[in-house]
């Protein structure tokens, strides 16, 4: 991709800023979800990329048997997935409340193992693309070139993260969450109904990674495997931010999109480094600052 | 009780039986002695993690040390002319040395944050591996044969491996150890203040643990004669050598190897009947084990041993 | 010569100043009481004490040696003993096992394993728990945690002993039993330095009594002489009666 095209000077430089932006906006959508489950419910989720996966496989699906667009089926994604992570909530995650960290995690654990197989044993391993019809497009900026779905996808996720703070800002059941973030006890005495607002906080949290599953299926191609990853990534974000801080996620998706793009575009062998940067930045986060940059 | 004492020894003679089981297909079904060795890597990974667990260090970096010894040791013997024995010994102290590095970077990190950070830790030595010039990058690398390739001599040294890591694992439950361990991984500050060294034993645990974890990585090596960053630095290695303590019975030395004797045994099965996507029952058991059976198959056998017997349920646990 | 002694420490988290310029010497075989207001410190003071907190700036001796940044299990080892406000047992352990920690560990030339048991079964027969012994710790209930508490601080065998509001959410009876039990192992030897906010208890026991205030200590004397200090009784007026529930823990260990 870009570093076919190295070449030194102001417009390079501007090419990987614009692409790493860009690269943030999925990135913030998927792990404002995260931080939604951790901050709210208090359960660090490492199914979190499967609900992704389902959701760019919903959005796969749609576009192939129906010819919806992925960007136009998201609420029917995002409801659908919003009902199972629901549904994982009062199955197995709303047992755990109370249990120990390591059984939480653990718990998650199994559960992404078992989505992931369950979508390898229902739709195969390989990789599917979905082919809309404005998928090579692109705008021009003198030298600057911006991919068409890119941009929208970008746009979207950005304006979805942004509208998210303000429902947790600005609404009676978004306060309600920021509440019981902030004091469980406190909340649950305020007669805020905790288990509500978990359920609702945990569901909204994997309709969002389905929402950025279904954007995906525009830009690349979707296979069960992809999940781990944008968990991973998102847990790097979350790192960055500070575990449970949701505020800074847009910062932090910022920091994880330059870096990625920097180093792919002016490390030499790139590419291969700019997949391990965010575990580089969670190492250093974690060991120089676990609390976090942004806080 | 003598009949109590009997049952001890059946059982033991019965383990041995069975862990000599497979050498008698060597000629006949040489599949089985090989289906042997993976459940024998499997179940030390398993029980070496569980060493680092009873500190209360959750580690997802377990395929780090596997993939440090089987890289080391590979490169010693192919690079050096380090003969292979030397070169397995070598990967478990190199794998040892740099746990003891993380150890001490990670010592403050606790539950989530220590997960993660070990993880991060793992896939960082994947890439890295993925760039280096001389470890094949991401293609891999072959491996000189262990022990000419004979499987019955190869299934014998890592059942000798095996029974060193359970000699220690067994001495660490039953020494001063054992409750320092328990302290730690309750309260760290409780343990400290009462005089346990608690730096000392976790990066000690690490160690141990992940000495293990490189020499079954430079076996595995050896026996399977290929090795890549994508197949020994995989979350596969990590989750694999703790979903078997967890199914088995955390901070025992049975459980974890009942757990990978179960679970690969399982995993056969259901590789032959369901083909790809056979790991869902990994999923599915983790999610069960937690919701329902916390304590692991172990538990529940403490608890009906204690229901039968009602003596000391407590302890039957923790001596394992 | 004091046993412990605090030259001027100064502990802050962020903006808030748990303790500030905080001075104190404590005498061999003395009963020594540190209250205050929630929030004024004085778990705080414990951790530095103990261990599980460096100052940022100031001095921490014990027995004339230099502790201010030793690690606690070094502390344990000279003779520091301690327990929490927030009963925290070895949930996996027996009883005696618990204690058995203390005596494994808590001891600069280590015991061995049948000496320990032995010396950690004594412990519990000293605190009343000797019929418990082979319980788990789980199965306690509070006055019997409380008493574990003291048995495990006991089993390092300290020269000092730190008790963090070992009489909160004890019935009068327990709570006399309690003062008797603290009178009996500063006759065998141990120095105390206590934090409690159940005054009778206080007045019953302490020698000296020490009143810290946002951090900083605002009187020191006998108790009848710090109650009767204006300074003092400002600083509990209004706080009254919260003073006698627990709490303090607002800057806790973590």
């Amino acid at each position: 991709m870009l570093t076919d095209r190295r070449e030194p000077g102001i417009e390079t430089f501007l090419q990987v800023v614009i692409f790493g932006v860009l690269r943030s906006g999925l990135y913030s959508l998927t792990s404002v979800g995260l931080a939604l489950a951790v901050g709210v419910v208090g359960i660090v989720n490492f199914a979190h990329g499967e609900f992704l996966m389902l959701g760019a496989f919903l959005g796969y699906w749609l576009f192939v048997s129906y010819g919806l667009d992925p960007l136009v089926a998201i609420p029917i994604g995002a409801a659908v997935v919003f009902l199972l992570g629901a549904g994982v909530y009062r199955l197995g995650i709303q047992r755990v409340l109370r249990a120990p960290e390591l059984n939480q995690m653990l718990l998650t654990f199994g559960i992404s193992i078992f989505l992931q197989n369950l979508a390898i044993i229902l739709w195969g391993g390989d990789p599917r693309v979905a082919t809309v019809s404005y998928k090579a497009n692109a705008v021009s900026l003198g030298a600057l070139t911006v991919g068409v779905p890119q941009l929208v996808v970008f746009g979207l996720a950005m304006g979805l993260t942004l509208s998210l703070y303000g429902v947790l800002g600005g609404t009676r059941i978004g306060k309600a969450m920021r509440a019981v973030a902030q004091n469980r006890l406190g909340a649950s005495l305020l007669g805020i109904e905790v288990d509500r607002i978990y359920l609702l906080a945990f569901g909204l949290s994997t309709a969002l990674a389905g929402t950025a599953g279904m954007m995906i299926t525009l830009q690349l191609s979707v296979s069960p495997f992809i999940g781990l990853l944008y968990t991973l990534k998102a847990f790097a974000i979350i790192v960055i931010a500070g575990l449970g801080n949701i505020n800074g996620v847009i910062y932090a998706s910022l920091v994880l999109g330059l870096s990625e793009a920097f180093v792919e575009f002016y490390v030499p062998q790139g590419g291969g480094w700019a997949e391990g940067v965010f575990f580089f930045l969670i190492l250093l986060v974690l060991l120089v600052r676990p609390r976090g940059l942004f806080r | 009780m003598s009949g109590r004492r009997l049952g001890r020894a059946l059982l033991g003679a019965a383990v041995i039986a069975a862990a000599l089981l497979p050498l008698a297909f060597e000629r006949t079904q040489p599949y089985y002695v090989q289906l042997a060795i993976n459940v024998l890597i499997f179940a030390t990974l398993a029980l070496s993690w569980d060493l680092l667990a009873r500190t209360g260090q959750l580690s997802l970096a377990h395929a780090a040390f596997y993939g440090l010894g089987a890289y080391t040791s590979v490169l010693l013997t192919t690079r050096a002319g380090v003969p292979i024995p030397l070169g397995i010994a070598a990967g478990g102290v190199v794998a040892a040395a740099v746990a003891v590095l993380l150890g001490f970077l990670t010592l403050r990190l606790r539950g989530i944050y220590f997960a993660i950070a070990t993880l991060a830790f793992t896939e960082t030595l994947r890439v890295i591996t993925n760039q280096l010039p001389f470890t094949g990058r991401a293609t891999g690398l072959i491996a000189p044969a262990l022990l000419g390739g004979q499987r019955a001599a190869q299934y014998l040294l890592i059942l000798g491996i095996l029974v060193m890591l359970v000699v220690v694992s067994w001495w660490i439950n039953r020494s001063r150890w054992h409750f320092a361990f328990i302290a730690i991984r309750t309260n760290e500050e409780v343990a400290a203040v009462m005089g346990v060294d608690v730096v000392r034993f976790k990066v000690l645990a690490f160690a141990i643990s992940a000495f293990f974890a490189g020499v079954v990585g430079a076996y595995y090596a050896h026996v399977f004669l290929f090795i890549s960053p994508l197949e020994v630095y995989s979350l596969a290695v990590s989750v694999g050598a703790l979903v078997a303590p967890i199914f088995g019975g955390l901070y025992t030395t049975a459980g974890p190897l009942i757990g990978a004797v179960v679970l690969r045994a399982g995993e056969e099965v259901l590789r032959s009947t369901v083909g790809s996507g056979y790991p869902i029952i990994y999923g599915f058991l983790l999610a069960v084990v937690i919701l329902y059976m916390p304590r692991g198959l172990a538990g529940l056998w403490a608890a009906a041993t204690a229901r039968l017997s009602r003596r000391r349920p407590m302890r039957e646990v923790h001596a394992g | 010569m004091s046993l412990l002694a605090l030259g001027s420490v100064t502990k802050a988290f962020g903006g808030l100043v748990a303790v500030s310029d905080l001075s104190l010497e404590v005498r061999p075989g003395e009963i020594f009481a540190l209250i205050g207001p929630n929030g004024a410190g004085k778990s705080t003071t414990f951790n530095l004490i103990s261990g599980l907190m460096a100052p940022d700036s100031g001095r921490i001796a014990f027995d004339g040696t230099d502790v201010t940044t030793a690690p606690p299990a070094q502390r344990a080892h000279l003779g520091i003993g301690r327990t929490f406000q927030v009963m925290q047992p070895f949930h996996d352990m027996t009883v005696m096992e618990n204690v058995l920690v203390g005596e494994l560990f808590g001891h600069t030339v280590p015991k061995s394993m049948a000496a320990a048991r032995s010396d950690a079964a004594e412990i519990c027969a000293l605190v009343g728990l000797a019929h418990l012994a082979d319980r788990p710790a789980t199965a306690l209930g509070l006055a019997d945690l409380k008493r574990l508490e003291i048995a495990r601080a006991l089993a390092t065998h300290p020269r000092l002993l730190l008790l963090d509001e070992v009489m909160a959410g004890l019935t009068p009876t327990e709570a006399r039993q309690a003062v008797a039990a603290i009178r009996e192992i500063r006759d065998r030897g141990t120095t105390v330095l206590l934090i409690d906010h159940v005054m009778s208890s206080v007045r019953d026991l302490a020698e000296r009594v020490a009143v810290l205030n946002f951090g900083r200590k605002i009187a020191e004397g006998s108790f009848a002489e710090v109650a009767a200090d204006p300074l003092v009784i400002e600083a509990y007026l209004g706080t009254e009666h919260t003073a006698d529930r627990e709490g303090d823990g607002s800057h806790g260990a973590h």
